[in-house]
C-alpha cells in the first residue's frame, strides 16, 4: 500500500472537460489537508477548445523533490464520446496518450459513458480499470452536466479511501457556493457520492478490498495554498511595493496581469492592459519616472517587441521590472510550451549598452522571494531589472506553506531625494557620482526639476554628444554594474559537495529535477554537485569561478538549442563545459538527466540533446 | 506676457544659443504659446511633466523648464499616460510632431485617445519629418503632395479627424503664425479635463516649401462662431465643410465635457508602502 506518495494524472478535452476543475480542487483540499501537491507540468494546447489536455500532480506528504519521472501511479481519463460511431474517438486520448506511462500494478479511471474501452493489455500488466459512466450519472440521475467532474472526485477518493466523512469536500464546495444556497451544495455532494458508489460497486464485483494506494490527511496540517508561480510573483511584487503594473496579454504571463488586476487597487495601485506591448512597458517607463515602483510581464513575443524601451530605461536611468514568463520560441513558436530560450535576449537585447540585472527564479516559492530581490535592485540601480520565469513555473501551481508569505520582507526601501536635499545643491539627474547612481528626485517634489533623457546627455539632463561627457556619462551609468557585483551579486545555489563529482549546472525552473537527478546519482555512488544559478547578469564571474571549477566536469542542464548560460560560463570563466539541452517543450525529467550525466562522464559527450526519440550525443564544439 | 514670469520657465532650461531649431521654424512660435499658456495658468515648473517626441518638435522640452521625459521615437503619449496615471497632481503634456504621432505612434495616439487621460498631446505639424530632412510624414500632402515621392503619394492623414473618431474630448487647431490664438488653444487644452490635442499648424522652413506661412495663412480659417463644440454631428459638418472650401479650420472643433472623479496619486513614498495585508491575496488560494 502506497499512502500519500503517487503521481497522478488527470487528461481530457480542453475546455469540455474541466481537467483543471479536478486537478484544482485536489490541489486545494489536499493541501488543505496537510498534504504537498506539486503541479508543475501542465499540458495544455494553444487552440482554445478540442485539443488534448492533461494535468499531472505529484502528491506527497513530505514536499516532493521533483515532479519525477513520466510514469503515473493513477491516470483520470475524463473524455467521453459524444458520437460512439463515429470514426474519431477523443474518449481514448488519455489512455492513448499517457496509458503506456502507467506503472505496472497503477490504475486507470475513466468516463465510460459512452462505452468501454478495451484495456486488456493495461489489465495484463496489472493495471486496475474502473470504467465509471460519470457524465451519464451527471446527466441522467442528477440532471446536471457540469457535475460530472465532482462525480469523478468522489470516485477518485474512493479509490484512495480518502474524505470518507466528505468534511473537506464539503468545506470547499460550501465556501464556494455557500453563497449561492444549500442546494448547489447539495446536489455537488450528491454527485461526489454518486462516484463513490460507482467505484464501490466495481471493488466489490472484483473482490478488491484496496487499489494499494491511499491518501490521508495530516493531523495537525500547517495553513497552505495553493499557488501559481504568477500568483505567487504578484503578491511578492505588491509586497515590495509595487503599484504600477502594465501588460498586454500572452500565454504565460497573462494571469499576472489578472491577478495584478483583481488586486492591485486594493492596494491603492494601478494595473494596466496596454493596447498593445509597446504601450504598455512605455506606460510603466513613465509611471516609474513619476514615481511608483512599476513593472511590466510579458513573453517571448511581447518581449522582442519592447526591446527598444531597454534602453530607454537604462539610458534614462528609470527602473522597472521586467518579467519574462519565457515560453517556447522563437517567433510564435510554441505558446503553451516551455523553455529557457530568451537568456541572450535579456543579457544582450537591445542597442547600445546599458547597465541591466537578470535574475531568475527556480520555484514558485522563489517568484515570491526574488521579485523582492528584483523591486529591490531596481530602485537601487535605477536601470531595467529582468525576472525571468517559465511557463511551467509561471502556470504551474503547488502547495506552498503560509508560512512563506508571512517572512514579512515588507516594501522595499525606497531611493528618493527629499525636496531639501534637493534645494541644498542645484539638483542634477544625472549627478556624476562614484557609485554611478544618481540622486532621483521625482517629478512634482518642490526643490529641483528632472530632466529625464534617452538621448546622450549631461549631468543635468541635457542633450550632449561632447566625447568627454559621453565617456564621463558612459562610465557613469556601467559603474553601477560593478557596484552591483560587489554589493548584490549572488553566486549559484550551492547543492551537495563540490569537487568529488560531476557538477550540474542549471538555471530557472529546472532546479528541482537536478536535486532529484542529484540523489539518485548518489545511490549509484556518483557524488554528483549541484549549481543554480538566481543571479544570471552581470555575470558574477568572481563569485561563480571557483565554484565552477570544481566540477569534475561541468554539465549545464537547460530547456534551449544552443546552451546559453553555458555560452556565457564559458565565455566569463574559460571553464569548459559539457551541455545537456532539451527543447521539446517537455520539462527535464529526472531518469533523463541520470542517463545524459553517464553520456557525458562514460561516453565522453560533450553535448547531449534529449527529448528526441532516445537521448543523441550531438556534437556542437569541441570544448573539452 | 511679462519678463518677470516669462523666466520662470526659462531658468533651467537649456541657454538660448543652444535652440536648434533653424530661424523661422514655426516651433519658436510654439515654444513661446507654450510659456504663455503655463503662465496664463500660474504653473510652475515643478508641476509639469513635458514628455517630447522625437524629431525637431520634441526638443522643445529642453528649451524651457520644467521636468521633462524624453523616451523613443512615437512613444510620447504612451509615457505621459503612465505617468499622469501614477501621479495626478502633475499637469502633462506630450509634445511631439506629425511624424511621430500619426506615423511611428499612431498606436499609442488612437488607443490612448479612447482612454481619455487627461493629457494634452501638443502637435507640431509641418507635414514633414524634420529632424531626419524632410521626407514625407503622414501629414504631407495637406493641399498637395509636400514633395514628389518616388511612390505614389498617399493621401493626407487627418489627425482631427483621427481623434474624433478614436473619441478625443477636445480637438483644436492653431497655426503658429498666430501664437496668441495657439496660446489660448493650449490653456483650454490643458483646462479640459481629459485627452486633449491641439494640433498646430508649425512650418518647417527648411524641408516644406510648399506649407509656408503664407500658404497656411491663404488657408487656415476661424471656425465659425456659430459652431457647437459640444456636438460631435457638428464638428463632422464642419470638418466636411472646411474639406469642401479647401480650408483649414483652426479654433476649437470638438470640446466634450466629462465628469470625471478626479484621479488619485498612487503610494509611492516608503510610509505609504510599509506594511500591507496579505490576506486578501492569500484568501482565494487556499
Ligand atoms: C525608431 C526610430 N525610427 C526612426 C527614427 C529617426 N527619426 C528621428 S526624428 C524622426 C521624424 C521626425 O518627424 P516629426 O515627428 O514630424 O517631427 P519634426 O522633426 O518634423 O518636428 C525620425 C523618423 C528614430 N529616432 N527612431
Ligand atoms: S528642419 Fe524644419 S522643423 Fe526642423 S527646425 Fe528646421 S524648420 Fe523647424
Amino acid at each position: 500500500m502506497k499512502v500519500n506518495r503517487m503521481k497522478l494524472l488527470v487528461g481530457g478535452v480542453q475546455l469540455r472537460d474541466g481537467v483543471s476543475t479536478i486537478t484544482d480542487l485536489l490541489g486545494r483540499i489536499l493541501s488543505r489537508a496537510g498534504l504537498y501537491v506539486m503541479g508543475l507540468e501542465r499540458g495544455f494546447a494553444s487552440t482554445i477548445y478540442g485539443a488534448h489536455q492533461y494535468d499531472p500532480l505529484v502528491i506527497t506528504e513530505e514536499p516532493a523533490v521533483s515532479w519525477g519521472d513520466e510514469g503515473l501511479d493513477i491516470l483520470v481519463g475524463l473524455e467521453y464520446d459524444v458520437d460512439p460511431d463515429g470514426p474519431e474517438q477523443p474518449n481514448r486520448d488519455s489512455v492513448f496518450r499517457h496509458g503506456r506511462n502507467v506503472v505496472d500494478g497503477g490504475v486507470l479511471i475513466y468516463d465510460s459513458s459512452s462505452g468501454a474501452i478495451p484495456v486488456d493489455a493495461l489489465e495484463a500488466r496489472g493495471i486496475r480499470v474502473f470504467s465509471i459512466p460519470a457524465r451519464q450519472i451527471a446527466t441522467r440521475d442528477l440532471k446536471k452536466e457540469v457535475v460530472k467532474n465532482v462525480v469523478m472526485t468522489g470516485a477518485l477518493f474512493r479509490l484512495l479511501e480518502f474524505d470518507r466523512d466528505e468534511q473537506w469536500l464539503r468545506r470547499l464546495l460550501e465556501e464556494r457556493f455557500g453563497r449561492k444556497g444549500p442546494e448547489l451544495v447539495n446536489l455537488n455532494l450528491e454527485a461526489a457520492r454518486r462516484g463513490r458508489a460507482a467505484v464501490e460497486a466495481i471493488l466489490a464485483e472484483r473482490g478488491w478490498s484496496n487499489v494499494g494506494y491511499r491518501l490521508e490527511p495530516r493531523p495537525t496540517p500547517a495553513s497552505a495554498v495553493y499557488i501559481s508561480g504568477n500568483e505567487a510573483l504578484v503578491i511578492g511584487a505588491i509586497e515590495a511595493g509595487v503599484r504600477f503594473y502594465a501588460g498586454y496579454p500572452i500565454t504565460p504571463a497573462s494571469s499576472i496581469l489578472e491577478f495584478m488586476e483583481e488586486h492591485l487597487p486594493r492596494y491603492g495601485g494601478r494595473a494596466l492592459q496596454g493596447s498593445n506591448e509597446r504601450e504598455s512597458i512605455r506606460a510603466a517607463l513613465g509611471a516609474s519616472a513619476a514615481g511608483a515602483l512599476s513593472m511590466i510581464g510579458t513573453s517571448g513575443p511581447g518581449l522582442s517587441l519592447k526591446v527598444e524601451e531597454f534602453g530607454v530605461s537604462g539610458v534614462t536611468e528609470t527602473p522597472l521590472v521586467i518579467v519574462d514568463a519565457m515560453r517556447a520560441g522563437p517567433s510564435t513558436g510554441m505558446p503553451t510550451k516551455s523553455e529557457q530560450g530568451d537568456l541572450f535576449l535579456v543579457t544582450g537585447g537591445g542597442h547600445g549598452e546599458i547597465p541591466r540585472i537578470v535574475l531568475a527564479a527556480s520555484s514558485i516559492e522563489e517568484c515570491y522571494t526574488l521579485i523582492h530581490e528584483a523591486v529591490r535592485l531596481a530602485e537601487i540601480y535605477q536601470c531595467p531589472v529582468f525576472f525571468l520565469t517559465d511557463l511551467n513555473l509561471g502556470e504551474g501551481r503547488m502547495t506552498v506553506p503560509e508560512a512563506v508569505f508571512r517572512s514579512g520582507q515588507g516594501a522595499v526601501t525606497r531611493q528618493l531625494a527629499t525636496e531639501q536635499q534637493a534645494r541644498e545643491s542645484r539638483y542634477l539627474r544625472y549627478k556624476i557620482t562614484d557609485t554611478g547612481i544618481s540622486p532621483r528626485l521625482l517629478p512634482g517634489t518642490r526643490g529641483g526639476i528632472s530632466k529625464i533623457n534617452s538621448t546622450e546627455h549631461d549631468e543635468f539632463g541635457f542633450v550632449t554628444t561632447d566625447p568627454p561627457k559621453r565617456v564621463a556619462m558612459m562610465d557613469k551609468r556601467m559603474r553601477k554594474m560593478a557596484k552591483y557585483l560587489q554589493n548584490d551579486a549572488k553566486p549559484p545555489q550551492v547543492f551537495g559537495q563540490l569537487g568529488k563529482g560531476p557538477l550540474l549546472v542549471g538555471w530557472g525552473s529546472t532546479r528541482p529535477v537536478l536535486l532529484d537527478a542529484q540523489k539518485r546519482l548518489q545511490t549509484e555512488g556518483i557524488n554528483a554537485a549541484v549549481a543554480h544559478f538566481t543571479h544570471l547578469w552581470p555575470f558574477p564571474t568572481a563569485l561563480a569561478k571557483p565554484i565552477l571549477e570544481a566540477g569534475k566536469p561541468v554539465i549545464v542542464c537547460e530547456h534551449n538549442y544552443i546552451g546559453q548560460l553555458a555560452e556565457i560560463i564559458q565565455a566569463h570563466t574559460l571553464v569548459a563545459v559539457r551541455r545537456v539541452l532539451k527543447y521539446n517543450g517537455r520539462p527535464f525529467y529526472p531518469a533523463e538527466v541520470v542517463r545524459a550525466v553517464h553520456e557525458v562522464t562514460h561516453n565522453g559527450a560533450t553535448a547531449v540533446r534529449l527529448g528526441g526519440k532516445d537521448p543523441v550525443m550531438v556534437e556542437v564544439s569541441s570544448d573539452a | 506676457m511679462p519678463e518677470a514670469t516669462k523666466s520662470v520657465w526659462e531658468q533651467n532650461a537649456a541657454p538660448r544659443h543652444r535652440i536648434q531649431w533653424c530661424p523661422g521654424c514655426g516651433d519658436f512660435a510654439v515654444l513661446n504659446s507654450l510659456k504663455a499658456a503655463l503662465t496664463t495658468l500660474e504653473l510652475t515648473p515643478t508641476e509639469v511633466l513635458l514628455v517630447g517626441g522625437i524629431g525637431c518638435s520634441g526638443q522643445i522640452r529642453n528649451y524651457l523648464n520644467g521636468n521633462s521625459f524624453y523616451g523613443t521615437h512615437g512613444g510620447a503619449l504612451a509615457y505621459a499616460l503612465g505617468a499622469k496615471m501614477v501621479n495626478p497632481e502633475l499637469t502633462v503634456f506630450a509634445l511631439a510632431g506629425d511624424g511621430d504621432t500619426l506615423a511611428i505612434g499612431i498606436e499609442n495616439f488612437v488607443h490612448i485617445s479612447r482612454r481619455d487621460p487627461d493629457i494634452t498631446l501638443v502637435i507640431m505639424d509641418n507635414g514633414v519629418y524634420g529632424l531626419t530632412k524632410g521626407q514625407d510624414s503622414p501629414s504631407a500632402g495637406l493641399g498637395h503632395p509636400a514633395k514628389v515621392s518616388v511612390e505614389e503619394h498617399p493621401p493626407f492623414l487627418d489627425p482631427v479627424k483621427m481623434a474624433l473618431t478614436c473619441g478625443a474630448t477636445f480637438i483644436a487647431q492653431s497655426f503658429s503664425g498666430d501664437p496668441k490664438h495657439t496660446t489660448e488653444m493650449l490653456v483650454e487644452a490643458v483646462r479640459h479635463k481629459g485627452f486633449a490635442m491641439v494640433n498646430d499648424f508649425s512650418p518647417c522652413v527648411t524641408y516644406n516649401k510648399f506649407n509656408t506661412y503664407d500658404w497656411f495663412r491663404a488657408h487656415c480659417e476661424m471656425v465659425p462662431g456659430g459652431h457647437d463644440p459640444s456636438s460631435e454631428d457638428a464638428a463632422w459638418e464642419l470638418i466636411r465643410d472646411f474639406e469642401r472650401r479647401e480650408k483649414l479650420p483652426v479654433g476649437i472643433i470638438f470640446r466634450k465635457p466629462r465628469e470625471k472623479a478626479p484621479a488619485k496619486r498612487l503610494p509611492m513614498w516608503q510610509a505609504e508602502l510599509e506594511r500591507i495585508d496579505l490576506e486578501p491575496m492569500l484568501k482565494g488560494l487556499r
